[in-house]
This record gives C-alpha cells, sequence and structure tokens, in this order.
C-alpha cells in the first residue's frame, strides 16, 4: 500500500518537475548538438542585438557560425530574396511587392524609433517638425537661426537603401527632399559616430544607438526616448524585423525563435529597444 | 621522353599566360554584360551626363564622374609639386646620407595601408580640417584630396628619382667642368633625361588616385552631388559603387554601378595606354 | 638664371622634403600613439584563453583574432591561387612568348594591373551571384569569391616580376647551358629560375602584401563585420583591413575604438615587415640559390 502511494507521488511529481525544469529550460539549450552556419545581412539598426545574440549562441555552441553583414534593410530583403543570406533584417516593413516577389516571411522582434541627433556641445535641443524640414532641405543652412553657434549646419544621411531613412522621410520629413549636400553614410552606427565628432552636425538614427556621445532632439516637444516611442507619442517609429525567404527551418528558425523568447527579448531591451513581448 | 615534357611544359606555361591575358578580357565583358541593359541605345552618355536620383528613376552617374574627376585633379595638384620636391632633394640637392634617408622612408610608404590612412584621415584630418577651415564637416574634397596626395606621393617621388638618377655621368660632369653648379645640372641635364619618367609618373600615379577607393569613402563625405566648393562633400565612381552594392539583379541600380566599372575600367585602359606611347615616344627619341 | 632663383628653387625641395617627412610621421606617431597602448593579448584575443581560441574551441569574441585568421586565410588561398599562374606566365613571357603575341599578351597584364580594386571586387559580385543564380546555391559571396578576386588582383605583378627577373639575367648565363647541351626547359629550370628566385621572391611578397592590405576587393566579396573565424571556403569572413574600415565609422564605445588603433597598427606592422622581407630577400636568396646549385 505504502509503496502504492509512493510510486503515485512519483508518477505525479516527476512530470511536474519536468514541466518546471522545462519551464526554466535556457532557450540556448535548443542550439546544443548543432552545427552549421546562419548568415545575416541588411538593417543596420539590428546589428548590436544580432551580434549579442550570436555571441550567446556561439559561446554555448563553438560549431555554430553566425555571420553577420550590414548593408541596410533594401539590402537585407533583397539579399534574403535571392537567397544570398538566410535571415535579412529590415527596420522597415517589407512592402506587399517585396514580399509576394520573394514570398518573405517577417518576424518583428522589437519597436524602435527614429530619433534625431545633434553632438552634445550643440545647445539645440529642439525643433519643430517644418523647421526639421527646412534644415534636411537644405533651406536653413545655419545653426544660429535656431539657437546655437554661428556655424554652418552639417547633414548627414543615409543611403537608399537604408529603412532608418525611409521611416525618418516618410514620418517626419513628409516625404519632402534631402538636400543633396548630406554626407552619406552607411549605417546607424555611423551616423551616431559622425555625429558624436562634428560639434555642428545633425542626424537620425535609431532610438536604441542614442547614448551619451549624441543628444537626442525633440520634434514638437516631443524627445526621442524609449518611454515616449513606448507610449506612442513619439510617433516616428517602427518595428524591427528579422525577415526569411519562405518559413524558416533548422537552425535559422532557431535563431529567430531565440530573438522572440525571453531571453531574446531582453538583448532587445537592453540594447535600446521595444520588446514586442 | 625528354621532348614530350618540353612540349607539355610549355603548354602549360603557354596556357598560364592565354587564361591570363583572358581575365583581362573576361573582366571587362562581365562588366558589360552585367550592365548592357542600360547601356543599350547609347544610353552610356546619357548616363554619365544625368544625376543620381532613384526616387525619381534616374540612376546617371555625372556627380560621381565629376567628384572623381576633381578629387584626383586636386590629389595630384597637392602630390606633384611635393614629390617633385622631394624627388630633386634626394637625387639632386640633398647631401647623400638624408638623401639615402629619405628614399628609404618613401620607400617604406609604399607599404603603408590605404586603409590606414583613411582611418587617422577620419580622426586626425577631418577634424582638423573642419576646424581650421571653418566650413562644412571637413569631410569633403580637399580632405580626401590631402589624404590622396600622401598616397600617391612615394609612387610619383620614386618615377622621378628613376627618372633623375639617368641622366648620363659624362654630361654631368661636362656641365661642371663647363664651371655649372648643381643647379644648372638639374636643370640643363637632369630634367631634359627624365622627362619620360616624370610623365609615365605622372600618369601612373593618376591612375591609382582614380582607382582608389578607400580614402574617398572614408573622408569624402559621400554626398550625391557635384560639389560646389572643396570644402564639399563629394563621392568618387569607386565610392558609389562600393556604397550601392546590392544583390537585387534587375534593379537599375545594380546596373549602374556596372556602368560605373566599365567606366572606371576605360579610363585606367586610358592611363596604360597613355604610359606605354610615352615610353614608346621617348624610346624612339633615344634611338 | 638668378640666384634668388635658385635659392628659392633650393629652399622648395627642403621644404617639400621636411612636409612628406612631417606628415608621414605625423600619422604614424598618432598610429602609435593612440594604439600602442591598446596592443596586448586581449586585443587580440578578447576573453577567451588563448589556448582555447587557437584551437578553435571556442569563440572570440571581441577579439582581433577572427579578423586575423580571415586575413591570413584569404591571403593564403589567393596567393596560392595566383602564384602557379603567374609565375607560368612570367616564364612563358620571358622565354617563349615572341613578336606580337608577346606585345599583346603585355598589353592585357598591363591593363590588368591597372583596373581599380573595387572594379575586380566588382566583378568577383557579379561572378559569385551569377554562380548562385545558374550553378550552384551554395555559392556566395565568400572566402573562395574573395580569394579568387585578390588572386586576380595580384596576378599582374607575379606576372610581371617574374618575366623581368628572367629577362634581366646577363646574356652569357642565359647561353652557357644551352652551349653544353642542355635543352631549353633544363636551362629555365637549373639555371635561368635559381638565378632569378629573389627578384622573383620579393615580387611575390610585394603581391602577399598588397593582398593583405587589399580591402576594395574584400568589402564587396565576401568580408563581415562578424562571422568568427571561417570554417569553410564558401563562408563569409571577417579581415583585418575591412575591420579596419568598419570600425572607423561604427565603433560603438571607446573600446572598439582603440581596437580599430591596434588593428592599424597591426595591419602595418604586418605590412613593414613584408615589406623588409621583399628587400632584405633580393640579396638573402639570390646567395642561397647560386650556391646549391
Amino acid at each position: 500500500m505504502k509503496t502504492k502511494i509512493l510510486w503515485l507521488l512519483v508518477a505525479v511529481i516527476l512530470p511536474v518537475f519536468a514541466m518546471m525544469a522545462n519551464a526554466h529550460a535556457n532557450p540556448l539549450d535548443s542550439f546544443k548538438g548543432e552545427s552549421g552556419t546562419i548568415r545575416i545581412a541588411g538593417g543596420t539598426a539590428h546589428i548590436p542585438v544580432m551580434k549579442e545574440a550570436a555571441r550567446q549562441i556561439m559561446a554555448v555552441n563553438p560549431a555554430i557560425n553566425i555571420t553577420i553583414a550590414g548593408g541596410g534593410s533594401g539590402v537585407g530583403i533583397k539579399q534574403v530574396g535571392e537567397e544570398l543570406v538566410d535571415i535579412g533584417n529590415s527596420g522597415r516593413k517589407p512592402t506587399d511587392g517585396e514580399i509576394a516577389r520573394y514570398d518573405l516571411k517577417m518576424f518583428e522582434w522589437a519597436i524602435d524609433g527614429v530619433g534625431v541627433v545633434v553632438n552634445p556641445r550643440n545647445p539645440v535641443r529642439g525643433l519643430s517638425k517644418s523647421r526639421l524640414q527646412e534644415i534636411f532641405a537644405g533651406k536653413v543652412v545655419n545653426w544660429k537661426a535656431l539657437g546655437g553657434a554661428d556655424k554652418g549646419i552639417n547633414l548627414y544621411t543615409r543611403d537608399e537603401a537604408s529603412g532608418t531613412r525611409e521611416v525618418f522621410w516618410q514620418v517626419a520629413l513628409d516625404q519632402k527632399e534631402i538636400s543633396s549636400k548630406a554626407n552619406v553614410v552607411v549605417s546607424n552606427g555611423a551616423i551616431k559616430s559622425a555625429v558624436a565628432g562634428d560639434p555642428y552636425g545633425i542626424g537620425y538614427v535609431s532610438v536604441g544607438h542614442i547614448d551619451e556621445t549624441v543628444a537626442p532632439v525633440a520634434i514638437d516637444g516631443i524627445a526621442p526616448t524609449l518611454a515616449s516611442v513606448r507610449e506612442r507619442k513619439y510617433t516616428i517609429s517602427r518595428g524591427l524585423f528579422s525577415n526569411t525567404r519562405k518559413e524558416p527551418k533548422g537552425l535559422t528558425k532557431k535563431f529567430i525563435d531565440f530573438l522572440l523568447t525571453p531571453e531574446g527579448q531582453k538583448i532587445a531591451a537592453d540594447n535600446g529597444f521595444i520588446p514586442v513581448k | 621522353m625528354a621532348n614530350r615534357l618540353e612540349k607539355i611544359t610549355e603548354w602549360i606555361l603557354t596556357l598560364s599566360a592565354l587564361v591570363s591575358a583572358f581575365i583581362t578580357v573576361l573582366i571587362f565583358v562581365f562588366l558589360l554584360i552585367f550592365g548592357l541593359p542600360l547601356l543599350q541605345g547609347g544610353q552610356w552618355f546619357d548616363l554619365l551626363a544625368s544625376p543620381w536620383s532613384p526616387r525619381e528613376g534616374l540612376y546617371g552617374i555625372r556627380p560621381m564622374l565629376l567628384g572623381t574627376v576633381y578629387i584626383s585633379l586636386l590629389g595630384m595638384a597637392f602630390a606633384f609639386p611635393l614629390s617633385f620636391g622631394c624627388a630633386a632633394l634626394i637625387s639632386v640637392f640633398a647631401p647623400r646620407s638624408f638623401g639615402g634617408f629619405l628614399r628609404k622612408v618613401v620607400q617604406l610608404m609604399t607599404g603603408i595601408p590605404t586603409v590606414v590612412y583613411g582611418f587617422v584621415g577620419i580622426f586626425l584630418l577631418v577634424p582638423m580640417v573642419r576646424e581650421i577651415l571653418q566650413g562644412g564637416s571637413g569631410m569633403c574634397l580637399l580632405t580626401a584630396s590631402l589624404m590622396l596626395s600622401i598616397l600617391i606621393s612615394p609612387t610619383l617621388i620614386l618615377f622621378f628619382v628613376d627618372g633623375f638618377d639617368r641622366a648620363p655621368r659624362s654630361h654631368l660632369d661636362a656641365v661642371a667642368a663647363l664651371g655649372g653648379n648643381e643647379m644648372q645640372q638639374f636643370i640643363f641635364v637632369i630634367l631634359p633625361n627624365a622627362w619620360s619618367n616624370v610623365l609615365s609618373g605622372i600618369v601612373l600615379a593618376f591612375g591609382r588616385v582614380l582607382g582608389d577607393t578607400l580614402i574617398a569613402l572614408m573622408i569624402a563625405g559621400n554626398a550625391v552631388q557635384v560639389p560646389g566648393s572643396v570644402l564639399e562633400s563629394a563621392r568618387t565612381l569607386t565610392a558609389h559603387v562600393a556604397l550601392v552594392i546590392a544583390a537585387d539583379y534587375d534593379s537599375p541600380e545594380f546596373k549602374s554601378i556596372f556602368a560605373c566599372g566599365i567606366t572606371l575600367y576605360l579610363f585606367s585602359a586610358m592611363m596604360v595606354v597613355l604610359i606605354r606611347s610615352i615610353g614608346a615616344i621617348s624610346g624612339r627619341k633615344k634611338r | 638664371m638668378s640666384w634668388w632663383l635658385e635659392r628659392t628653387m633650393i629652399i622648395f625641395c627642403w621644404i617639400c622634403g621636411f612636409t612628406l617627412l612631417a606628415a608621414i610621421t605625423t600619422i604614424l606617431g598618432y598610429l602609435l600613439y593612440q594604439g600602442l597602448g591598446s596592443i596586448n593579448l586581449r586585443l587580440i584575443f578578447g576573453n577567451t584563453s588563448v589556448v582555447d581560441a587557437l584551437l578553435l574551441r571556442k569563440h572570440v569574441f571581441a577579439g582581433l583574432f577572427p579578423a586575423m585568421v580571415g586575413t591570413v586565410a584569404v591571403v593564403t588561398l589567393s596567393v596560392g591561387f595566383a602564384i602557379p599562374v603567374g609565375i607560368a606566365g612570367g616564364i612563358y613571357m620571358a622565354e617563349y612568348a615572341r613578336g606580337g603575341v608577346k606585345a599583346v599578351l603585355g598589353f592585357c597584364f598591363d591593363i590588368l594591373a591597372g583596373v581599380p580594386s573595387v572594379v575586380i571586387g566588382l566583378s568577383g559580385f557579379a561572378l559569385a551571384i551569377f554562380l548562385h543564380r545558374h550553378f550552384s546555391a551554395a555559392i556566395y559571396p565568400s572566402l573562395f569569391i574573395s580569394s579568387l578576386s585578390l588572386a586576380v588582383l595580384v596576378l599582374p605583378y607575379i606576372i610581371r616580376s617574374t618575366q623581368f627577373a628572367l629577362e634581366s639575367l646577363p646574356a652569357d648565363t642565359r647561353r652557357i647551358a644551352v652551349a653544353l647541351g642542355a635543352t631549353k626547359l633544363q636551362n629555365i629550370v637549373y639555371v635561368l629560375i635559381p638565378r632569378s628566385l629573389s627578384a622573383i621572391f620579393s615580387g611575390i611578397i610585394l603581391a602577399i602584401g598588397r593582398c593583405a592590405e587589399d580591402t576594395a576587393v574584400i568589402m564587396l566579396t565576401g568580408a563581415v563585420a562578424f562571422a568568427g573565424v571561417p570554417k569553410s571556403l564558401f563562408a563569409q569572413y571577417e579581415a583585418l583591413p575591412f575591420y579596419i574600415y568598419y570600425i572607423s565609422s561604427q565603433y560603438a564605445n571607446q573600446q572598439e575604438l582603440l581596437s580599430g588603433y591596434g588593428a592599424s597598427l597591426i595591419l602595418m606592422l604586418i605590412c613593414a615587415l613584408l615589406f623588409f622581407v621583399a628587400s632584405m630577400t633580393r640579396k638573402g636568396v639570390a646567395c642561397q640559390a647560386l650556391y646549391r646549385t
């Protein structure tokens, strides 16, 4: 009799334990025993998160190689479409045309804003939307008119492949022109370091990339911060997507699943993005 | 047996040379095939003349073409006098020990990676130009040309020195015997003997400036515009190729960078033809 | 010629000389000043232990190790492709090619030597896309494509240095063995090549330097920002010059920027070393080759 009860207890407790263990299982465990490569390219706002995720995965399993390249959202979508990479990141939603043409599957794993930044030595901390448009059109060319020093404004922008540029141009500039005099750089990180190094520079960058080396500029009184983007007060925002051609399989699927686990979402949050879960 | 070995070896050697030469042609054909849709019907010239504005469906490379020409010419304008002076110093005016030292430094400079020049350019030259000249971001035509002039000076100097050292000893002695000084030796004997080397050096260095990617990409600013002053941002053909590269086969952007490639190829081939004709002319003259 | 003009001219030359020296001292001094402090094992291996990294048991993050391995791999492969073809082509040019054929081939090599590296990179990229579309989905911009492109980049240098090395041998050297009854091939293998080995060798070293420093080709054909040590020919990889380019514009923090200075210094040291080896071997190898044969 006693033994029976004991067995019963074991029978009940074991699955409970197993479930608990499962719930607490490290999501990285799913990569154990795997080997191979995942190639990632595209959106440059994504890169810090991609790198950190890759580090964690490659640290538990040295047999996995994850390669990460930039290029911008356009490049990411095209390269994954041509199957040159496994995952193509984009800082904008792929267009319907792109989705249909390449049979893309989209995975949105974070929300991000696009904020205007200047050098911390520049006193200008707020602009109206119309002023911003004039600045980027090259119509206002001196900081003095805006309350800054009597110096020329140096514009920094991104190339056409950039999702950040696309979002900024659509929402902040209302599709008005960007001056052709603007310096063109290749990534979010590059705009940040360019503005950090240029006391008279202005650029736009993923909110996740804003740190103490650059100063955010409020647009119509609303500063680009994590909070204002989350509360949807700051409207220049977009989702961060990882796209695959057709349904992801194998390692690629595991990588994308990992991004959506609590651990993956924590990486996104640590890098200044708003997790979707 | 031995005879057969000879034949086979000759075959392999011939094949290697032919394959290598064929690659030269192949690259051009490759560029042509990929760029063809944009080039048909004489559109190449339209492409060279029109601006770049993908949103309006314009994929012209005029700003990049002019950017390349301006940056190269300005770079040469800085590098030529500098190199000429250095070369004259090395082979004529400086004491032997200092000349030898300078020559070693110049030779070592040929080994410095381009990307290192670009790296130092970003963190040293760009802020300097921005603060001293007080205009623009410092990423501009001038900055890139200055750095490029440092990059190509060794090439120029070594060519010039080679030419200057060619002057026949007997002629130099003759001038000295007539009471001529070093300067007169330089003007009347050394320079006339060196002009083909000087020209070849210039053409070769010009080819290098045209073809350099990293310095312009890193410190010229890359704005798609025809620069209005030396302090304005500019983009070269080479930087354009590096910036625009995307994997979409069928997009016009992708094809337009092949137009850049073809233009660069033709430019550099022209330089080679020029050098060869300089060599041929001076060769005939000597005979 | 007036005395004043002469004076000005000489002073101008001295100014030029010192300007150049000042420029290069500033560039090197700046790099040393900023980067020397960052050069240590941590710069290369990050937090991973050296043994684990070298045995590829663990990946190195935040260190230059993958980039250095990538550079070594891409240089070795490309020089490996270019040397046999290049030397064979050079021997053909010097010993077999005559007349019109020689002129046409020489012209081709000169043009190839002048083609900007970004154009060669572009062709390599296009080739990768072409092969990917029409032959195998496993081919994309990778270590293999990069090394092929770099091989094309240095091929003309190797051909020409081999050719000139052979052609500059004295006519006597060329005739002796043949006069004693050696065949053309024997003459080449036993006499001509050993005598010109040093010049050929220094050409190769310079080609290695060219491969190691070139950035435009690799950035279009497979070098990426983050990759780990490449495990196959068809993997993307990190490389030192690309790392320097990448860090220069997109460093995330001060530590990354410092590692950029460190990487620049290391790359420069490698190139300077190769350069010295090239100029030293001109004498060294010549002696050796003379004694052996």
